[in-house]
Order: C-alpha cells, then sequence, then structure tokens
C-alpha cells in the first residue's frame, strides 16, 4: 500500500475537546409527522464557525432548522441559545438570529423600498445604510440605474433576486447566528461565490462570536465555508464532525479492478469503471484493505458526504 | 480524483513557515487573524485553523488567549537546519526529475553549476 498523503506532523486533530464553546445546544428534540420523526438526542453548533447540515431530500434539514429558527415551536425538547439559562426562544434571543428560508417572507406586493422600511420597523438593529450597499453588491438592481430597483416589486424578482434580497435583509441586521435554509440553491455559480465571502465577511466581523448554520446541497460550493459539518438521514444525525477531523477519519482510495470485489465490503460507497474502482472507507479500515494495490487521498467533503449518506440512505442506490 | 496533493491547510503553513524562516515574520509578530486569513484567501476558519496549529506544534508560533497567534524567537541552529532540510528536499526532487529524463549523474551536475553561474552572473 502506498500513501499518498503527505505527513500530518503531530497534529492531533479533534476540535471538539479544546474547550470549544457552543453557540446552541439542544437536548432530546423530537417532531413527529405522519410518517416522519425527527429525533436527536444532542445537538451543538460550535461558536465562531460555519456549520453546514448536509442530508437527502425529506432528511429533516428543514423542520431542524425551523425549529432552531422558533418559526416551528411545536416540539419536544429543550433548546439553549447563546450559553443563555433560559430555555427555548423569546425576543431577546430572535434579535440575535437572522434566518432565510426557502419561502419568501417578504408580501409579494412590496417594493424593494418597502422591505428596507419595514425591515427598519421590525428590527432594532437594521441597519438602512447598509441593505443598499448590499442590495448592490448583490447586484439586485442588475438591469435597472440608480435607485430604479428599489420600486420593483418582490413578485417580479427572479427566485435567485428574492434570495439575494433576503440575504441582504438578514446580513444588514446585527445578529450573532445566520440560520439559512439552502441559501445557494437558487443562486448562480458566481453569486454562490458571493454567498460564501458573505459568510466569510460575517464570521470575521464577529472575531469568533458570531455562528452560521445552513443547510445545503451544494456541497463542493460552500465547502470553502464550511467548518463543522452535520450529515442528517431520516430525521437523525448520522455523522458530525469539523470538516478537517472529517478528512481525517474518511479516506478515499483508488483501486485496480481486480481487487474491486474484495474492496465492495471495506468501503461505505464504491464507484466501479473498467479500469478499477474507487471510494471511501473508514481510515481505521485502512488496513482491512493490505494486499490490494490501492493508492490513498485526502477525501474532499462531497465525497464524504456522499458516502454516508450512501451508507444510511433507504433508497437503492 | 479531484482534492489530491497537499492538503490546504499544509500549503498555508508552508507559506507562513516559509515567511517566518525568512525572517519576512518577525518574532513577537501577530499572524493575520484565523478568521481575516480564512477570508483573505476563500477557504474554511477551521482550515485556517488547522494551518496556525500545525505552525504551533512545529514550535513555530504561539497561541495568546483571545489573541491570536503571534511568531516565536527563532533558534539559530534550528533555522539552520530547517533551511538545510528545505535545500535537501528540493533537491531530491530535483534528482528523481532527473531520473525519470534518463539524465546522468554528470548531466544532472552541469545542469546544476550552469544554473549557480547564472546566478551569480
Amino acid at each position: 500500500m502506498k500513501d499518498k498523503r503527505n505527513d500530518r506532523g503531530n497534529h492531533t486533530g479533534n476540535y471538539g475537546v479544546t474547550g470549544q464553546e457552543n453557540i446552541l445546544q439542544a437536548q432530546n428534540l423530537q417532531k413527529r409527522y405522519k410518517g416522519f420523526a425527527l429525533s436527536i438526542p444532542r445537538l451543538e453548533l460550535p461558536k465562531g464557525f460555519a456549520t453546514a447540515l448536509v442530508g437527502e431530500n425529506g432528511a429533516g434539514k428543514t423542520t431542524l432548522l425551523n425549529l432552531l429558527a422558533g418559526i416551528r415551536l411545536d416540539y419536544k425538547g429543550e433548546i439553549n441559545y447563546f450559553g443563555r439559562q433560559e430555555k427555548g426562544i423569546d425576543g431577546s434571543v430572535q434579535e440575535r438570529i437572522g434566518y432565510t428560508g426557502p419561502g419568501s417572507y417578504f408580501l409579494p406586493q412590496w417594493t424593494i423600498r418597502q422591505v428596507e422600511e419595514i425591515s427598519g420597523i421590525l428590527f432594532d438593529n437594521f441597519h438602512r445604510d447598509r441593505f443598499r450597499t448590499f442590495c448592490g453588491e448583490l447586484g439586485i438592481s442588475s438591469g435597472l440605474a440608480g435607485f430604479g430597483y428599489a420600486y420593483r416589486e418582490v413578485k417580479k424578482l427572479s427566485d435567485g433576486n428574492r434570495m439575494k434580497l433576503m440575504l441582504a435583509a438578514v446580513l444588514s441586521r446585527d445578529t450573532e447566528l445566520l440560520i439559512l435554509d439552502e441559501p445557494a440553491s437558487p443562486l448562480d455559480p458566481l453569486m454562490r461565490d458571493k454567498l460564501c465571502d458573505m459568510i466569510r465577511g460575517y464570521l470575521e466581523q464577529g472575531d469568533g462570536e458570531r455562528s452560521v448554520f445552513f443547510s445545503t446541497h451544494n456541497i463542493t460550493d460552500m465547502e470553502g465555508v464550511t467548518d463543522y459539518c452535520l450529515i442528517m438521514e431520516h430525521g437523525s444525525i448520522v455523522e458530525e464532525g469539523f470538516v478537517e477531523d472529517l478528512k481525517e477519519k474518511y479516506i478515499a482510495v483508488k483501486g485496480e479492478a481486480a481487487d474491486a470485489e474484495r474492496a465492495r465490503d471495506i468501503l461505505l460507497s464504491m464507484s466501479r469503471s473498467a479500469y478499477g474502482f474507487e471510494g471511501i472507507c473508514l481510515a481505521e479500515d485502512m488496513e482491512k484493505l493490505a494486499g490490494m494495490d490501492v493508492a490513498f487521498e485526502t477525501p474532499g467533503l462531497s465525497q464524504i458526504c456522499v458516502a454516508v449518506m450512501k451508507a444510511n440512505t433507504k433508497l437503492k442506490i | 480524483m479531484q482534492n489530491s496533493g497537499v492538503p490546504i491547510y499544509q500549503q498555508i503553513a508552508e507559506q507562513l513557515k516559509t515567511d517566518i524562516l525568512a525572517g519576512k515574520l518577525k518574532e513577537g509578530e501577530y499572524l493575520p487573524s484565523i478568521r481575516g486569513l480564512a477570508k483573505d484567501l476563500k477557504i474554511s476558519v477551521i482550515t485556517t485553523m488547522k494551518a496556525y496549529e500545525l505552525l504551533e506544534a512545529e514550535g513555530l508560533v504561539t497561541a495568546a488567549q483571545g489573541k491570536g497567534f503571534y511568531v516565536n524567537a527563532q533558534d539559530s541552529e534550528m533555522l539552520k537546519e530547517q533551511h538545510l532540510r528545505r535545500v535537501e528536499e528540493a533537491l531530491q526532487e530535483a534528482i528523481k526529475a532527473a531520473q525519470i529524463a534518463g539524465m546522468t549523474e554528470q548531466e544532472l551536475r552541469g545542469t546544476l553549476e550552469a544554473l549557480l553561474r547564472m546566478e551569480d552572473a
């Protein structure tokens, strides 16, 4: 066996133990729908980082985000925000959280200028000047000169522009936690890049006091802004960890076609071609591949997520 | 497969190490803030943090609670050692490439000498 990875030095990994603070903590979260049950015994979001929530459609990502954002309050269990003694959400917590979701929470007939005015009334910490800057940076006004865009109605915006408008509004507030449900999906690749920049900028300005929690299917696009990753299946969290730790826990394997049959039982996920196979296995299982002509590489986050999802899915893929 | 080669955190650590050993980052000087560097390099906070922790493990920097990482005094013996190791690594790389190209030892020496003369000129 040859290990293509470079010397990793004496670093032990595992960022969890070194007194990591949490921005949010939940115990025994339960939510039932017909044919679906969300059940999370323990959830902790690290403070000062961006956490990605990944999982199949229907895994319960939106349900979880809705419970945490205080959109749904009909759940069992406890949620503690910002290390407070009191459980649950109230106005003072809401003021510190920014949320964007798949629907639009602006009324369709509002103009962008009205969105600005109403946000200013709803939230004490909303900065109108910042909102205008973001609208400009995000190109919500594209095609309209000057302040012309301000009189455009929300219903006339494309899905992408509506998402941008929500992001501009939420980032114009002084918050400590952003909960973003699929912020990347309606955005084009250029805007996804911009979204990542904005998240990094948000974290940087908070200097360790701000955190972001977002769900996504676009793992590759968002990897550069993912510090911690939670993978959900069937209403449960099946894997979680800091990305750099996950990249040591799992390893990408490439091998010859002749070894594919034997390797299949050891790998979590595998794809085969005429030339050979590649897949992901647990680093601790590397020894089981001894004797095969295989090469190892550090996996990308997307590869890890797909492998974990494949290992847990009920679908026959 | 994508993502082959040296992990990003290692590339960053290498770069900072070079700057420290070359004296571009001086003793007592603070490294850029973790989140600031992550933003500038367009990478995640945790990757930057891991690069810094690697430098800390090698004794090049020290973490100051709540203030970030600062550059340690560099032991001149260790510094020499480090530089020597780098030269050796680079030369090994060159030898490997020469072997692949089927160059003789004589030709390789010739190339090195020619390059040295160019440096002087």
